[in-house]
């Protein structure tokens, strides 16, 4: 039974009979928060059209294919050739991802399943607590403390396994892998709550049967807990690849701000929302630079909604399944 | 362990296995490190300039003289994230009370959902960039920056966050409560105020408290929109301070006691928000709903 | 019980939460501005140039103390500056270069700008290369080829055989620039145009160019970072910013052959000869003078010549007159405390001129 469709005993004409004056602050109260609720469908929609109409000029000016393809993004000169933002932006999140995403998943699962009792709850608190630095504070220590204490150890990395591609090269003080690492530790607590959350719901029998068959702990994680926790898992990776995308003020201090595509990762670049938070400034007179800036946060909310849409494919897949195999406790012999 | 009917298990697999929880407890480990490194880099960078005039003095912005303190830059959070929870807390609750107790199911519902979904996506320098071309340049409200313009670009991003986790605990809301206060014969609106929302009361908050803690620590969207300033403002309209912002503009300043005020901000600033989201927390784990 | 307990909790953070902003409003009436007449509470808003941002905050925060007028001004680089100026959203705009033509013409609805030189400033070319304490000696084409990649290690022919006698170390270099429109780039890039062909014809001179190699970072105080953070870099920031972070300076070779430090005395020999036209629209890279720092910079200040026109009000624009004559008159003597060379005295007289013929809706401002 659902609470929307709970009707109160008045309105079936039953010996609660209610007179209409009664009913007027339900109505009141329904009616409003409709229009409350469309008045949100309406104003994203604005957002969302205003973004479109006001990148246009550039749009016209180079093309959209252009826009999106073309390599040298140099305002003074008029050209807006996105590529090397939309590759920064790609390659960092992608960093991210692969460094976050195994951290994360391996502290929920510790948590949940490994740790003693007694240290979960402080140990949930302190993952969780990385969500609370601010962005600034991130790029700041990035750049301050990270980028000089690692730069020895890319060096290192980058002529040893020089023959891995992208790897082997010049190395730069800020660059994209240090703009991976930071979104990676800000994208961490999001991506742990989440698995943390879907492994929790991974039904008691489906481990116990692993146990009982004779697996040793990690065999019955293995075999048990991820296949199922999967879906969620992806899901949460999705959310904090979204997170990264759209990351800006930690990654301008830490990514070098070159509108060019590095050919290593340990080269700087650019990005989407780093190039706006750099220039918009300038372009408060300058409409065709303005429509620019804005095409990129056109293109970052685009990516994003792609993202967010893979995430939910991939929860809403998992939790189908889930149902599909889950008997309710209650039913277990 | 029980292995009575199987073979014992190997000593391959219990290398394996020794090794793989061995090398989860180490990742989880380092995930660790980066928050001690962070607080430790901040309290030895930001505690020299910790002080009681520190909290209530404004930044002068001198250079030769007394660099003054970040009193203008934590009112200014203060009212532009006030501001911004005033208008978005009721507006998302609001929503979420829609879809939990008037829409369940419709399509109009699907719709809001997916709305709102788009819009945790947005990045914040985005709807920054908007406020910044719809309300900065186009001057509205006879001002370019001001502090209102700041709180509009942070209620939009509250916004989803607030409805998102609002419309998570109204759910686990049991219906046998709402039921009871139908066959008691309560109104739909009586229903909702007098016995859901209460119910969903510490959960509500704790969304609220952690959208509110993300905002504080918001920068791109104040850079466009507020602008920074030295001295305290409590006219709305006004160019407003903020703490993300003083900082950001004064860390790489070209005078050491302004650099150390940077980082005493940055400080002040984590432990708030450290402070609102285990106060949340707190709250979470207190309800009878979680 | 429990639900009234963390409705408790809730209100009570809330009321800690009033109750500090409280605490914070009655105190600010008390500990607020010093002695001073605090007749006017005006506010003026400026936005740009970076290179000048120490020496206008400290004036701001001087001006306040005397006038209680407030100067707002966010260093966000010439370009921004400009354009926020032709917006309308700062009522003057900082900067270290003059307006192009196309920046005036998107603000010629708003009226015709007046530029202002403020102060003089060095651009040091400053390194971070442990081992090389004192100023190594690096000239115009040097400079260029350095910021073009071309010269990419520290002991490169070309820089050792400028600096015979000192051991250089084979460090790559890593350039250092303004990732933001900057006035300092107009005038460093200025300065490289006029020894390097090869970067007139490539990168040019603007406030923004295209970079052949080097990290970007916003401000001046983004390069020095950038240049204090990595072991061989070389970039270029205003003097006060390489005193703060105790910056190497190069000595740069100027238009009579001296190698010259910048120093306070040589950023003000720079300003002596020059001879700015009646618009003050000048430069003072590659000036002549035996002592001459060749990369001193002019910096100004830009305004409406009819404020009001431009949709400032009457009030504002009298508090702005207020703050230009100050900074034109006694705040000239603050400027060489921050390293800054004040006004030559005829230029100084010239620039006094122009503020007095500053004008609202067509008379002179009160």
């Amino acid at each position: 039974m659902e609470a929307g469709t709970i009707t109160p005993a008045g309105e079936r004409g039953t010996a609660l009979h209610r007179s209409p004056a009664a009913r007027l602050p339900d109505r009141i109260l329904k009616w409003g928060l409709t229009a409350l609720s469309v008045g949100v469908i309406v104003l994203i929609a604005y957002f969302f059209v205003r973004l479109v109409i006001e990148s246009e000029p550039v749009f016209k000016q180079v093309g959209v294919a252009h826009f999106l393809f073309s390599a040298d993004w140099v305002p003074s000169k008029n050209l807006y050739g996105a590529l090397p933002l939309l590759v920064g932006t790609l390659i960092t999140s992608v960093i991210a991802l692969l460094l976050g995403i195994p951290v994360a998943v391996a502290t929920a699962l510790y948590i949940t399943e490994l740790s003693p009792r007694r240290i979960r709850g402080p140990l949930t608190v302190v993952v969780d607590l990385l969500a609370a630095v601010p962005s600034v504070v991130y790029g700041l220590w990035g750049f301050f403390f990270l980028i000089p204490k690692l730069q020895p150890a890319e060096r290192w990395f980058a002529d040893t396994f020089s023959f891995i591609p992208f790897v082997g090269g010049m190395v730069t003080g800020p660059n994209y892998f240090i703009a991976g690492l930071i979104l990676a530790i800000m994208i961490l607590p999001i991506a742990s709550a989440i698995s943390r959350e879907v492994i929790s719901t991974v039904p008691r029998e489906h481990k116990e049967a692993a146990l009982a068959l004779g697996a040793t702990r990690w065999e019955m994680i293995r075999m048990s807990v991820l296949p199922y926790a999967r879906g969620g898992i992806a899901g949460g990776a999705m959310l904090g690849l979204g997170r990264a995308i759209g990351e800006t003020i930690a990654v301008t201090l830490v990514i070098g701000n070159a509108p060019v595509i590095g050919h290593t990762i340990f080269q700087q670049g650019y990005t989407l929302s780093a190039v706006i938070a750099n220039e918009f400034g300038e372009a408060a007179s300058d409409p065709l630079h303005r429509a620019a800036l804005i095409a990129a946060g056109l293109v970052l909310f685009v990516l994003t909604l792609g993202v967010n849409a893979v995430a939910r494919a991939f929860v809403v897949r998992a939790e189908r399944g889930r149902r599909a195999t889950h008997t309710p406790s209650g039913m277990a012999a | 362990m029980s292995s009575i009917a199987f073979e014992p298990i190997s000593a391959r697999r219990r290398r394996v296995d020794k090794l793989a929880r061995g090398s989860v407890a180490l990742l989880t480990a380092a995930a660790l490190v980066p928050l001690v490194l962070i607080l430790y880099y901040l309290v030895k960078q930001g505690i020299g300039a910790i002080s009681i005039d520190f909290f209530t003095t404004d930044p002068t912005g001198s250079f030769l003289g007394d660099p003054g303190g970040i009193k203008s830059a934590i009112v200014g959070t203060v009212l532009m994230v006030g501001l911004a929870a005033v208008v978005a807390v009721p507006v998302g609750v609001g929503v979420a009370i829609w879809l939990v107790e008037f829409g369940r199911g419709s399509k109009l519902a699907h719709t809001v959902r997916y709305f709102i979904d788009v819009m945790t996506g947005v990045p914040s320098i985005v709807f920054g960039l908007f406020v910044y071309i719809t309300l900065v340049l186009a001057g509205v409200g006879g001002s370019s920056f001001a502090g209102w313009k700041g709180s509009v670009a942070l209620g939009l991003l509250m916004l989803p966050i607030v409805t998102r986790s609002a419309e998570v605990v109204l759910l686990l809301v049991p219906n046998s409560l709402r039921e009871a206060a139908y066959a008691l014969g309560a109104p739909r609106w009586r229903t909702v105020f007098r016995v859901v929302l209460p119910t969903a009361l510490p959960g509500i908050v704790t969304g609220v408290l952690l959208s509110i803690a993300r905002a504080a620590g918001e920068t791109a969207p104040l850079l466009f929109t507020a602008a920074v300033v030295n001295a305290t403002a409590f006219n709305y309209n006004d160019r407003m301070n903020s703490l993300p912002a003083l900082i950001f503009q004064n860390v790489g300043q070209a005078q050491d006691r302004l650099v150390t005020i940077a980082w005493g901000a940055a400080l002040t600033l984590v432990a708030m928000i450290l402070i609102l989201t285990l106060i949340a927390r707190m709250i979470q784990r207190r309800s009878r709903l979680s | 019980m429990q639900m009234r307990y963390s409705k408790v909790l809730a209100l009570g953070s809330a009321a800690a939460i009033a109750l500090g902003v409280a605490a914070c409003g009655s105190s600010n009436s008390s500990t607020s501005s010093t002695g001073g007449s605090s007749s006017s509470s005006a506010t003026v808003n400026g936005a740009g140039s970076t290179f000048q941002a120490p020496l206008v905050s400290e004036w701001a925060s001087r001006f306040k103390s005397s006038s209680g007028t407030t100067i707002n001004y966010q260093p966000v680089g010439s370009g921004a500056g400009i354009a926020q100026f032709t917006a309308g959203t700062v009522n003057f705009a900082g900067s270290d270069a003059v307006m192009k033509p196309e920046e005036v013409a998107a603000g010629k609805a708003k009226g015709t700008p007046v530029h202002l030189p403020i102060a003089l400033g060095a651009v040091t070319v400053s390194y971070n290369l442990s081992g090389v304490r004192t100023g190594l000696r690096l000239d115009g084409p040097t400079i260029a080829q350095i910021f073009l990649g071309r010269v990419t290690k520290w002991n490169d022919p070309a820089i050792a055989g400028l600096n015979p006698g000192v051991t250089l170390p084979s460090t790559a270099i890593t350039v250092c620039h303004r990732s933001d429109a900057s006035g300092t780039t107009a005038n460093f890039t200025k300065f490289l145009a006029d020894y390097s062909t090869t970067w007139a014809s490539g990168p040019g001179t603007d406030k923004s160019v295209q970079w052949p190699t080097g990290t970007g970072a916003r401000g001046n105080d983004g390069v020095a970072g950038c240049v204090k953070q990595t072991p061989g870099a070389v970039g270029y920031v205003e003097q006060a910013y390489a005193l703060q972070n105790n910056f190497t300076t190069a000595a740069v070779k100027n238009k009579s052959g001296a190698w010259v430090q910048p120093t306070l005395a040589a950023t003000s020999a720079a300003g002596v000869g020059a001879k700015p036209p009646a618009n003050l629209e000048f430069s003072t890279i590659n000036a002549d003078g035996a002592q001459s720092y060749p990369i001193t910079a002019v910096t100004f200040q830009i305004v409406w010549q009819d404020s009001c026109k431009a949709g400032i009000s009457s009030a504002t624009a009298s508090a702005l007159k207020a703050w230009l004559t100050y900074i034109l008159g006694d705040g000239q003597r603050v400027a060489p405390q921050l390293d800054y060379a004040p006004l030559p005295t005829g230029i100084q007289s010239m620039a006094q001129a122009r503020v007095a013929a500053l004008e609202c809706n067509g008379s002179p401002i009160s």
